[in-house]
């Protein structure tokens, strides 16, 4: 997988992105996930990425870019007829 | 404002295309060395409608050449905002990202999708790509057409080698599949194995 934009996030990251995979290949694609069990592991990754966005200036940045894609997330994520 | 577009096939299921997604950026893709990082900023399922919707944080080394960089500003690496939403039942990928970086003169808005393709809906998997691309420096309409026909040229340049990266990772996802699963088979039909608990 690939790096953090935080090198102190990394190992963390890891951890979460291959608990990630596993579920999403023999539980999401398979339509028998029930709970989200890399919850906790995205949680401690979170929480050392949302301090290094901030210490970057990013966290402002990022704040427009959700303004500017709701148009998106109304579009894609429209219930089905 | 100029528009890129390109539709290709993967000889891949969707699903594994679309799990190979996710890996995308990875140390398997030689053919994208531009793309530092890649963050999750948050990701849910959405209850309703049963579709995974996840937001990342695409880091890029900049690449931009000496006339772009000095109109625009100089900067080592820009950001891309991405989102994406997966319907497992549709089976369908959809990824819209947009630049963070430059975003007061220049937006770029790129939708891509992956599902099954028409003609052999199990065995290959149709990639489309579309961008937008906007250029905003009041009154120079020729630096504004200029800069927009270089990221579109950029787009076509990148489009081969976007696939030839992503033929690399799903090649190494099937087989490292292949060999989880044979390991699997093995230990199940193996006491020794069993005992040894690899």
């Amino acid at each position: 997988m690939s790096a953090s934009l935080a090198p102190e996030c990394n190992e963390v990251k890891e951890r979460y992105d291959n608990c990630f995979l596993k579920w999403y290949s023999e539980k999401f694609l398979r339509g028998t996930s029930t709970s989200d069990e890399c919850e906790p592991l995205f949680k401690q990754y979170e929480q050392c990425l949302t301090k290094a966005l901030r210490a970057r200036g990013i966290d402002s940045m990022l704040k427009d870019a959700r303004e500017d894609n709701r148009d998106n997330d109304a579009e894609h994520m429209k219930p089905r007829r | 404002m100029k528009i890129f577009q390109q539709q290709t096939d993967f000889d891949y299921s969707w699903e594994e295309v679309s799990t190979a997604n996710w890996r995308k950026y990875g140390p398997w893709n030689e053919k994208t060395p531009h793309v530092i990082a890649v963050d999750t900023l948050s990701r849910t399922v959405d209850p309703a409608t049963g579709i995974l919707r996840t937001e990342r944080l695409i880091t890029c080394q900049q690449s931009a050449p000496k006339w772009v960089t000095s109109i625009l500003g100089g900067s080592e690496t820009s950001l891309v905002y991405e989102t994406s939403y997966v319907d497992p039942t549709e089976k369908k990928v959809t990824m819209c990202s947009m630049n963070m970086t430059y975003s007061d003169l220049i937006s770029v808005r790129e939708t891509c999708t992956y599902s099954p393709s028409s003609a052999s809906p199990h065995a290959k998997t149709t990639f489309q790509q579309r961008a937008e691309i906007t250029a905003f420096c009041g009154g120079w309409q020729k630096i504004k057409n200029s800069i927009e026909q270089f990221t579109v040229d950029r787009f076509q340049q990148n489009a081969a080698k976007g696939k030839e990266g992503f033929e690399m990772v799903l090649e190494r996802a099937r087989q490292v599949f292949s060999e989880q699963r044979d390991l699997i088979r093995l230990q199940q039909d193996s006491k020794i194995l069993q005992q040894a608990r690899i």
